[in-house]
């Protein structure tokens, strides 16, 4: 490869060549550019069409308006003569062209940028006009070289033009030009740095690409996808990370089934300019998106702790009283018979492939349920049921799902579901020593074990209903991980069984004492929702909780033959529910929130846009504390760093407006403000200096970071 | 936040969680461990009471060329490492592209320029570019002494390859710094990065 040296002179050679010739296509690098117009002569008082032609070798490429993650975009710079206007250049529909991680938008192949030249009528005819023009670019392949030329082109003045032999280059490149779009019911939606493009397409759609034309609005590598709904097609785009600019509006190009090229098979572009609106928007996009940067969505460290939390659940699954006794039956069984039979052969190969043909079974059986999860909840969004923290019937429905859980631990009744597998006949069956036997003991023990792992099961599926697909896979795998561990060790080390503690009561303490996290669980619940909706509808939840308990306990003595107690649990179990979800349709949960704000702590006030912004005018440093109540790091920063003296004498001396964004509850207009900010949740501090201009603290505050942080006023 | 809600569950402990280490200005940096073109390990926990600068380079595209031929690149390097700044240059080209310095081709380069940074590695496996999201050559980003990632993006603000923009250009990295030093938060902490595509392996 020539040297960049080399590469300059070569330019510089060219451009003096190029100063000599006039009109004639000219090779600069990799490439061959030239001005041409469509017609061949200048008329008086019209327009002209010119324009500048790029060809490009095979694989190299130059940049549309707006160029991706790298690139530049061509430039042209007029030279013309007195009274000649020069237009914008009307740049073709562009390609995506993927880099390794990385997305530009350009051009291969025969390209012509036109422009169109306004000619003052009064040009004498008879006189050649000459057009002049200094293009610059730069041309890539997966190397790049930045190119320019100085371009003329000579035309004569008449009174009537003929077309040139390049008017047929014009005519199909201003095909390939969009037009503003005329899209039926066409909005925009932003939802956590998802963007919902739709519209209701006059003929189907079956393939959708989106160039943004303004910078730092989407993330240009992320996946595209196209999804035909019922209200039309919707394409799902990525917002830029971090995005720089206040997201108010989506400007781009609309490429519909291969772009104007493919016009006889239904192709289009269009250019949209449409305002955005934050809302709800399905996570399509997001497992493809962002191969660069990291979303703002999944922590590195939270996801780490859940997949450890998955593993010790799934251990702590093995401990379960109806669980331990048969897969200890079954792994004595197994190793007594290794012992008599298969003594002369490899000492542990065939129970190490007993324990692998386990963990399969539970892992399966794991992922399968997951599955099953996902496609329910895919199910719920599509009738737009939103599992959210913010959503008080969730919180609702979460509360009286761990308090059942707390009951059944501490005994009052069991899941019967899987109760006659669990039983000792049941059991051993499942000692059989073939592989396929293993395979199904690991499948069966998941359903076998329900009765007493539904609990920790009701715990996982709650926290994996909140979660992306990937994610909540992979939960549910390490748990089936976590169970399956302690059988596979024993397997390859038998030696260990000796050391396994016997089946006993302590099972069945331990199991009861895990009831009790789950009521605390249930306290955290509903002080959660008492901020949410207040307190009568918390005492009606309550209320709800006793009923629940009572048809809890009947049905616990149904479960022990005591059938008359059935008409108990039968009329209790929905008085129940109805107590439960009242508020939700009540009306009660509007007002009452007012009761107990988060921002209630003197010297705060709630945070609003005008209000923010009328502080900011006056010329004062502004801090917002966006926050919820069910946030724990909000509530631990909140008690242990901002409401600490030093910190409140801090922001007086600094007279900072102290706002608190409260989004307990869900709010359009808090979320858009924590989208401006690329997130997607809470907390997030915010301190605007007397200049308006910003510092976002980390999420974990400390005195020491706030104090710094206004120190730095 | 969900997820920590239902973590605060599993650990039975209200435990506040670490932030994400991001490449957001604002955010903590994310943390890294570098081998030096010499061989010895870097990590930017090591680095922290000092202001880092980060530097993404790749010695064939025609936009660092701009940057180390006009000198631009140096003297900024010169300028801040006396004043105590950690200057690191890191090359993100996989071993597989034809762009790919070895250590030692790398280093006298950098030698030939004249560079003045404090460290210069190669990130073959573009670990670091992609955690940092870096996209292009140059792309720089400036972490403060407590770790936070204070400024992302372009060198300055004429995207162009020609030398000559240097001496107009409002260089960003110059801007922050100037704007920290005098105590005020930067204020443009991230602007879109202009340069050659890094190349990264796939």
């Amino acid at each position: 490869m020539m040297t960049f040296l080399d590469r300059i002179l070569l330019a510089v050679a060219l451009l003096i060549a190029a100063a000599t010739a006039s009109a004639q296509p000219m090779r600069v690098d990799n490439a061959e550019v030239e001005l041409i117009a469509a017609a061949d002569a200048v008329v008086p008082g019209t327009a002209l069409a010119v324009g500048l032609r790029i060809r490009h070798d095979p694989h190299w490429h130059t940049y549309w308006r707006v160029p991706g993650d790298s690139g530049l975009p061509t430039i042209i710079n007029w030279q013309l003569p007195a009274g000649f206007t020069a237009g914008p250049v009307e740049w073709p529909v562009p390609k995506r062209l993927p880099l390794g991680p990385l997305m530009n938008f350009g051009y291969e192949g025969d390209l012509l940028l036109p422009v169109q030249l306004a000619v003052p009528a009064d040009v004498p005819a008879g006189q050649t006009v000459q057009v002049k023009a200094r293009a610059d670019w730069l041309i890539c392949k997966d190397v790049c070289i930045p190119g320019g030329a100085d371009l003329r082109l000579s035309l004569p003045v008449r009174a009537a033009a003929a077309p040139s032999r390049h008017a047929a280059l014009f005519a199909s490149a201003r095909a390939q030009v969009p037009q503003p779009a005329a899209l039926d019911g066409a909005s925009a939606t932003i939802e956590a740095g998802r963007i919902r493009v739709a519209f209701r397409p006059a003929s189907p759609v079956q393939r959708l690409e989106f160039f943004p034309l303004e910078e730092g609005r989407i993330e240009p590598a992320a996946a595209q996808t196209l999804r035909t709904e019922a209200d039309g097609a919707s394409l799902y785009l990525t917002a830029a990370a971090p995005s720089a600019v206040e997201f108010t509006r989506l400007k781009g190009v609309l490429v519909a089934n291969g772009g104007p090229a493919a016009g006889d098979k239904g192709g289009w572009a269009g250019v949209i300019d449409l305002p955005v609106v934050t809302g709800v928007v399905a996570q399509v996009a997001q497992a493809a998106a962002a191969p660069v940067a990291g979303d703002g969505g999944a922590t590195a460290m939270t996801l780490w702790l859940a997949l450890v939390g998955a593993f010790i659940g799934g251990l702590f699954l093995n401990l379960m009283p109806c669980v331990f006794p048969v897969l200890s039956l079954k792994l004595v069984s197994l190793t007594q018979h290794q012992r008599a039979e298969d003594a002369a052969q490899l000492p542990h190969a065939s129970l190490r492939a007993h324990g692998g043909a386990f963990a399969a079974g539970v892992l399966l059986c794991f992922v399968l349920l997951a599955a099953l999860l996902i496609g329910l909840r895919g199910a719920g969004e599509q009738l737009g049921w939103g599992f959210q923290l913010q959503t008080p019937w969730v919180i609702a429905a979460l509360t009286l799902l761990f308090f059942l859980i707390g009951l059944n631990l501490l005994g009052a009744f069991e899941f019967s579901f899987g109760g006659a597998l669990a039983s000792s006949s049941a059991a051993q069956r499942l000692q059989g020593d073939r592989l396929s036997g293993s395979f199904a003991t690991g499948l069966l023990a998941v359903v076998v074990a329900a009765p007493c792992t539904a609990p920790f099961m009701g715990a996982a599926l709650g926290y994996a209903v909140t979660q992306p697909a990937p994610l909540a896979l992979t939960v549910f795998a390490i748990l089936g991980v976590g169970m399956a561990a302690p059988y596979v060790a024993l397997t390859w080390m038998p030696a260990l069984l000796k050391q396994l503690p016997r089946p006993g009561v302590w099972m069945l303490r331990f199991k009861q004492v895990m009831a009790f996290p789950m009521f605390a669980t249930c306290v955290w619940l509903l002080w959660v929702l008492a901020q949410q909706v207040g307190i009568d509808a918390v005492a009606l939840v309550l209320g709800g909780l006793v009923l629940a308990a009572l048809a809890a306990w009947a049905f616990g003595l149904v479960q022990t033959g005591a059938r008359r107690w059935r008409w108990v649990a039968l009329a209790a179990a929905p008085l129940a529910l109805y107590a439960v979800f009242a508020m939700t349709w009540s009306g009660a949960a509007s007002s009452a929130g007012d009761l107990a704000k988060v921002g209630e702590a003197a010297g705060w006030q709630q945070w609003s846009r005008p209000a923010q912004e009328a502080t900011l005018a006056s010329g004062k440093p502004v801090f917002i504390d966006f926050t919820a109540a069910w946030c724990v790091t909000c509530q631990a920063n909140k008690r242990l760093v901002l409401g600490r003296d030093s910190v409140r004498d801090a922001f007086a001396r600094y007279e900072v407006t102290l706002l608190r964004a409260d989004w307990t509850n869900r709010d359009d207009e808090i979320t858009r403000e924590l989208a401006r900010f690329n997130r997607n949740g809470v907390p997030l501090y915010v301190l605007y200096d007397r200049s308006g201009a910003t510092h976002v603290l980390p999420e974990l505050l400390t005195e020491r970071i706030v104090l710094d942080a206004l120190g730095r006023l | 936040m969900l997820r920590r809600v239902f973590l605060s569950i599993a650990l039975l402990a209200a435990v506040p969680l670490p932030a994400l280490a991001q490449a957001i200005a604002g955010q903590p940096a994310p943390s890294f461990t570098l081998t030096d073109l010499d061989g010895r390990k870097v990590a930017l926990t090591d680095l922290r009471g000092k202001y880092v600068v980060l530097e993404w380079t790749n010695p064939s595209c025609p936009f660092v060329e701009k940057h180390y031929g006009s000198g631009n690149m140096q003297s900024l390097q010169k300028r801040f490492t006396a004043e105590g700044v950690h200057w690191i240059v890191i090359n993100s080209t996989a071993a597989s592209h034809s762009e790919y310095l070895k250590p030692a081709e790398q280093k006298s380069w950098l030698q030939k320029q004249g560079a003045a940074a404090s460290i210069a590695a190669l990130d073959a496996d573009g670990t670091v570019g992609r955690a940092y999201g870096a996209k292009t050559t140059p792309h720089m980003y400036v972490i403060d002494p407590k770790g936070l990632l204070v400024y992302a993006g372009a060198i300055d603000d004429k995207r162009s390859a020609n030398p000559a923009d240097v001496k107009t250009a409002n260089n960003y990295v110059v801007q922050a710094f100037a704007e920290l030093r005098a105590g005020r938060p930067v204020s443009a902490p991230s602007t879109q990065a202009y340069g050659c595509t890094i190349k990264y392996g796939s």
